[in-house]
């Protein structure tokens, strides 16, 4: 959230907050897990909607854009 | 199980091979701990990965590393590690009732990791030894022992015990020593001379650089 989606601390703690309630409040009994993977995904990807508008964008930035500003 | 490679999800282009993937892969596979989510495959070999606190809870020597290879003769100003707090603060749930097909060498693993954040710490410590004012960690010490990391309803408690650390003089007296390490960098010594948490390193060109990546380790074997 802070670094590839450059959120500021504010929005980064609210969307974490989220996530956590939404991920962690359904438990499942069978399976690899104790959590949903398909939910956290779910999440994730809505988060990086918000912020470029498409939730497949790839991980790598363009070059110049790589390393946080100043 | 092979736990030691790490598998560095970078968002700058590296020089070697980068793993081709989406930002919500690379988020999933960073946070595969066993027992909490299912592992994931991604890439064109459908590689499976699981979450680096597996190998590397505390990656302040991948960071080094990884800013010797980027930036090999600039200078270095200050790193910063900032810990989730003392070791077992973060208790990796329990299997659940179906789960016991966990292998028992990975809960084992994780116990025996917990530790690793410390040792790591205590070395980066000693490679600082004589440049006082470089290296910070911040770790909050008490009260989230018990808190486990799927337990969202205790995140003001998690804020509280932060706010308590924060206080303590000699932390307090660390903050203002670190922002004015990020403030006024004074480079004293390169990358490369010093032999190699979210981390921030702060390179003497007034450019602050958070090196974002995150890492996930190759699960080679599962033993069911």
């Amino acid at each position: 959230m802070l670094g590839r989606l450059r959120m500021d601390l504010d929005k980064a703690i609210e969307n974490y907050d989220e996530l956590t309630e939404k991920v962690f409040s359904d438990q499942k009994w069978w399976g690899d897990g104790k959590f949903k993977a398909t939910k956290l995904e779910g999440v994730i990807k809505s988060a990086v909607k918000d912020v470029t508008g498409d939730s497949e964008s790839p991980l790598v930035e363009n070059e110049e854009a790589g390393f946080s500003r100043t | 199980m092979n736990g030691n490679i790490p598998a560095l999800f970078r968002t700058y282009q590296p020089r070697e091979t980068p793993i081709e993937c989406t930002i919500w892969e690379a988020a999933r596979a960073t946070s595969a701990a066993p027992t909490v989510f299912k592992r994931i495959e991604i890439g064109r070999g459908k590689q499976p990965f699981i979450d680096g606190g597996v190998g590397r809870n505390n990656p302040s020597l991948l960071v080094l590393e990884e800013a010797k290879k980027l930036f090999g003769p600039r200078q270095l100003g200050c790193l910063v590690s900032i810990g989730t707090g003392q070791a077992n603060i973060i208790s990796i749930p329990k299997p659940g009732l179906f789960q016991q097909i966990i292998p028992t060498n990975i809960i084992l693993a994780l116990r025996s990791i917990m530790t690793d954040c410390e040792e790591t710490h205590e070395e980066v410590l000693k490679r600082f030894a004589s440049l006082p004012n470089t290296y910070f960690r911040l770790n909050v010490e008490h009260g989230m022992e018990g808190i486990q990391l799927s337990e969202w309803e205790k995140l003001s408690s998690v804020e509280a015990h932060t706010v308590q650390y924060m206080k303590r003089e000699e932390v307090d007296k660390k903050l203002a020593s670190l922002v004015a390490a990020i403030r006024a960098p004074r480079g004293q010594l390169t990358i490369e001379q010093l032999g190699m948490d979210k981390h921030l390193i702060n390179l003497n060109h007034d450019s602050t650089l958070l090196l974002s990546f995150s890492w996930a380790s190759n699960q080679i074997c599962t033993t069911h």
